[in-house]
C-alpha cells in the first residue's frame, strides 16, 4: 500500500510540473513577452491555481530534501505521528484563517505554510530524540544530524520571534503576535528536546544506568510544561484583548494543560515514592546483599551492585531503589508478591520484632486448643503417662460417664493440625505409640468360685457399666488411631517434600506396623469383652434384657462391639 | 528510565537466544529498534493448532518493564481469546490498575516480574486451553463451546493457511 501511495505522489508531482510547464508556455505563447505573460499568469485564476499547487509541491520537495539532510529515512511511527499532527495543525490553521480573514493574503498564507513546515521538523526532531532511548546503535551521523537540526530550528525560531516582536513594536498589534507566540512555543519545545537529548547523551556516555536521569527528566518536563502553559495562557489573553477568542489555540492549550498536570502528578508521585522508600526501608548493606540468594533485580534484570542503592521491602524482596521508585509511581505493591507496601507500616526492626512472636505464636496456637478443650489432651497427650492415667480412670472408675469421647473427631483435629502443623506433627508423633500399653481390665475369677449370689449379681450390675466403659475406651482408641493416621500422612507429606523418600517410606512402614499391632491389640480387647458375654448370658432374665435394650438405645450409634454384647 | 527498558530488552533477548523455550522463536525485527519484536509460536501438540506456526508482533512501550507490551497475531488464527484483528486477550498483558472487564484480580495482571518468555508461554498454553470466561472472538468462543468439532476444523484450516497449504 505505501508503495502505491508513493507512486501516486510521484505521479502527482510529475503532473504538477507538467501543468506548470504547460501554463507558463501557454502564457508566453499568447503574450510573446516576459512582462505581459507574468501579468497574464497572475490574472488568470486557473494558472494561479496551478502555480499554487506547484509551490506546494516545491515546498514538499524542499521538505523532503531537508529531511534527507537532517533526519535520513523516517521510521513508520515517525511518519504516522507526522501525519496525525499535520492533520490537526492544518485544521487549526484553517480556523486561524477564519479569525484573520481581514488580513488574508498570499503572504499571510505563505507565513502560515512556513510555520507548519517548521512545526513538522520540530515534531520529527522530538520523535528522533525519543528514539535515542530505543535504539542500541547510534552512530556519529545521528548525533551530528540531531545537533544540526536542533541548532537550525532554534535559530529560525529565534529569528521569527524577533521579527514578530519588531513588527509588533513598529506597526502595533497584528497577526504577527500569533506568529510570535507560535514560534515562542516552538522554541520551548526545541529546548525540551535539547534537554532530553543532552540527558540521553550523558546516559549513553556513562554506559550504565544513570540513577538521577529520571528525576531530571521529570523536573525538566514540569518546568517546560509550565512555560508552555503560561505562554498559551498569555497568548489567549492577548488575543482576546486584540481580536476575538482564538479558537484554534484551544486544542494545543488543552494538551499542554493535560501534559502539565501529568508531569505535576508524576513529580508528586515520584517524591512520595522516594520519601516512602527512604523512610520505611533502609538501604541494603553489602553484607546483607552477600547473604541474599538472588541478587538480580527483577525489574531491570540486572545484577545488584553494592554501590547502587538497594531496598528490601517488608516481604523480603530486594530491588534497585530506582527501579522500585518508577514502579511505585504506578502501583504501590511489591512486583513479585503484590503485597501492598506503601502503607505506613512499621520499619524493618519492628517488622522483625513482629515476625518473632509470629513464630512463637504457632506453638502457642497449638497449646491453646489443648487448654480449651480437655479432650485434645487425651487425643494428643504431651506425655504418655497422661493418657495412661486417663484411660485407667475411664476403665476402672465404673460409674463415671465418659463424655470426653466423641466431641473431637478426626476432621476436627485435622483442621487444628493444619493450622499448627509442623509442631503437632513432630512433637506429638513419637508419643502416640507408648500410651496403648493399657492396664489390663479387672477380670472376675474364672469360675466365680467363692462368690455369693448377691456379689455375683452386684458384679453383674457393675459389669455392664464396665463393659460400656471399655467400649467407650476402645472408641477413644479408635479415634486416636484415626488421628494418628492423619498425622502420619501429614508427616509423610513433609518427608516427601523434603525429598527424603527412603527414610520417609521406611518410617511410614514402621508406623504402619505399629498401628497394625495396636489395632490387633484392640481387637484382642474386643474379644476379651466377648469373653464376658457368657457370664451375662448365664444369668439371663427379663429385667436385664430390658436394661440392656435400654442401654442399647442410649448408645444409639451402635457399634459392632455392642452388637456382640447383646447377641444372645 | 527508558534506557533501562532497552537494557532489559537486550537482556531478555540474550536469555531467549541462549535458552530458547520449546516451540518459541522471538527477537527484535531490526537491530536498530528493540521495541518491535516478532515471535513465532508453534501450536501445542494435541490441540487443533498443532503443527501451526503463528507469527506474532510484540510492541514494547518506552517504559517497558513497568507497562506491558502489546501483542498481536500477524497470522490468521481462529481462537476464542484472540480478537479478529489479531490482538491477544490475556490477563498478564493487561496493565495493573485498569480492569476493563472487572473480573481479573490484580494478581493475574502485568508486573515487571513477567517477561517476554512468560508471555509467549502463556499464549501457548492459551492456545491449548482457551479461556471461555473472556471471549475476544465471540464467534470462536461460541463455536468452541457448542460445536467443538467445527471449531477444531476451522482452527486446523487456519493452521494450514499459516503453513501456506
Amino acid at each position: 500500500m505505501p508503495q502505491i501511495i508513493s507512486m501516486k505522489v510521484e505521479y502527482l508531482i510529475l503532473l504538477s510540473f507538467l501543468l506548470t510547464f504547460a501554463v507558463i508556455t501557454n502564457a508566453f505563447y499568447v503574450k510573446k513577452q516576459f512582462y505581459p505573460s507574468v501579468v497574464y499568469l497572475t490574472k488568470s485564476s486557473t494558472s494561479l491555481a496551478v502555480l499554487y499547487a506547484q509551490a506546494f509541491v516545491f515546498a514538499i520537495l524542499f521538505g523532503k530534501f531537508i529531511q534527507r539532510i537532517f533526519l535520513g529515512p523516517l521510521r513508520a511511527i515517525e511518519t504516522e505521528h507526522l501525519y496525525d499532527r499535520a492533520w490537526f495543525s492544518i485544521t487549526e490553521t484553517c480556523l486561524a484563517f477564519t479569525v484573520f480573514r481581514d488580513d488574508f493574503s498570499p503572504r499571510f498564507v505563505a507565513l502560515f505554510a512556513v510555520l507548519l513546515f517548521l512545526k513538522c521538523f520540530h515534531w520529527l526532531l522530538e520523535d528522533r530524540v525519543d528514539y535515542m532511548e530505543q535504539s542500541p546503535v547510534l552512530g556519529p551521523i545521528f548525533h551530528t544530524r540531531v545537533i544540526g537540526l536542533l541548532s537550525v530550528l532554534s535559530i529560525l525560531d529565534y529569528l521569527f520571534i524577533s521579527s514578530a516582536y519588531m513588527h509588533t513594536i513598529a506597526k502595533g498589534a497584528s497577526v504577527q503576535i500569533v506568529f510570535g507566540f507560535e514560534y515562542a512555543i516552538l522554541l520551548v519545545s526545541v529546548i525540551t528536546t535539547a534537554i532530553k537529548y543532552i540527558l540521553h547523551s550523558i546516559e549513553i556516555r556513562a554506559g550504565e544506568q544513570w540513577e538521577n536521569k529520571g528525576v531530571f527528566m521529570l523536573y525538566s518536563d514540569l518546568i517546560l510544561g509550565l512555560f508552555r502553559l503560561t505562554l498559551y495562557m498569555i497568548f489567549i489573553m492577548v488575543m482576546m484583548k486584540i481580536h476575538t477568542f482564538p479558537l484554534f489555540a484551544i486544542r494545543p492549550m488543552f494538551i499542554a494543560m493535560r501534559a502539565f498536570r501529568k508531569s505535576c502528578n508524576d513529580v508528586l508521585e515520584s517524591r512520595r515514592a522516594i520519601r516512602n522508600l527512604n523512610t520505611m526501608y533502609p538501604d541494603l548493606t553489602a553484607e546483607e546483599l552477600g547473604n541474599a540468594t538472588d541478587t538480580t533485580c527483577i525489574i531491570c534484570r540486572e545484577e545488584m551492585q553494592v554501590q547502587q542503592s538497594i531496598k528490601r521491602l517488608t516481604c523480603q524482596h530486594i530491588f534497585h531503589k530506582n527501579c522500585l521508585r518508577s514502579w511505585f509511581q504506578r502501583q504501590q505493591t511489591c512486583p513479585i508478591c503484590r503485597t501492598t507496601v506503601l502503607r505506613p507500616v512499621p520499619t524493618r526492626a519492628a517488622a522483625a520484632a513482629a515476625a518473632a512472636p509470629l513464630v512463637n505464636a504457632q506453638p502457642a496456637a497449638a497449646s491453646q486448643p489443648q487448654a480449651q478443650i480437655p479432650v485434645s489432651t487425651a487425643r494428643f497427650p504431651p506425655s504418655p503417662s497422661h493418657l495412661a492415667s486417663n484411660s485407667a480412670t475411664s476403665s476402672t472408675s465404673s460409674s463415671t460417664p465418659t463424655n470426653t469421647s466423641t466431641q473431637a473427631s478426626p476432621p476436627n483435629f485435622n483442621a487444628m493440625g493444619a493450622g499448627v502443623f509442623p509442631q503437632m506433627a513432630f512433637n506429638s508423633f513419637p508419643m502416640v505409640l507408648p500410651p496403648f500399653a493399657f492396664p489390663p481390665p479387672p477380670l472376675p475369677p474364672a469360675n466365680f468360685a467363692g462368690m455369693s449370689e448377691e456379689t455375683i449379681r452386684a458384679m453383674e450390675g457393675t459389669e455392664l457399666s464396665h463393659v460400656q466403659a471399655r467400649i467407650q475406651c476402645l472408641r477413644n482408641v479408635r479415634t486416636l488411631l484415626d488421628a494418628s493416621m492423619i498425622q502420619m500422612q501429614q508427616y509423610m507429606n513433609i518427608v516427601l517434600t523434603q525429598s527424603n523418600m527412603e527414610n520417609g517410606t521406611g518410617l511410614l512402614n514402621n508406623l504402619k506396623n505399629d498401628t497394625d499391632q495396636v489395632l490387633t491389640s484392640s481387637d484382642e480387647n474386643n474379644s476379651r469383652n466377648n469373653v464376658l458375654n457368657p457370664i451375662n448370658e448365664n444369668d439371663a432374665d427379663v429385667i436385664r434384657r430390658r436394661r440392656l435394650e435400654h442401654y442399647r438405645q442410649r448408645l444409639s450409634p451402635s457399634t459392632t462391639n455392642q452388637e456382640n454384647n447383646n447377641d444372645s | 528510565m527508558a534506557g533501562s527498558a532497552l537494557r532489559r530488552l537486550i537482556a531478555e533477548y540474550k536469555q531467549l537466544t541462549n535458552n530458547p523455550p520449546d516451540g518459541i522463536l522471538a527477537g527484535p525485527i531490526s537491530d536498530e529498534n528493540f521495541f518491535e519484536w516478532e515471535a513465532l509460536i508453534t501450536g501445542p501438540n494435541g490441540t487443533p493448532f498443532e503443527f501451526g506456526v503463528f507469527a506474532t508482533r510484540l510492541h514494547f512501550p518506552s517504559d517497558y518493564p513497568l507497562s506491558p507490551p502489546k501483542m498481536k497475531f500477524v497470522s490468521e488464527i481462529f481462537h476464542p481469546n484472540v480478537y479478529p484483528d489479531g490482538r491477544v486477550c490475556i490477563s498478564i498483558l493487561h496493565a495493573p490498575g485498569d480492569d476493563p472487564m472487572g473480573y481479573e484480580t490484580s494478581a493475574e495482571r502485568w508486573s515487571p516480574v513477567q517477561s517476554i518468555e512468560k508471555i509467549l508461554l502463556s499464549v501457548v498454553s492459551l492456545l491449548a486451553e482457551p479461556n471461555e470466561a473472556s471471549p475476544a472472538n465471540v464467534d470462536a468462543a461460541k463455536m468452541f463451546r457448542e460445536n467443538r468439532e467445527k471449531f477444531d476444523e476451522t482452527a486446523k484450516r487456519c493452521v494450514r493457511k499459516t503453513l501456506g497449504l
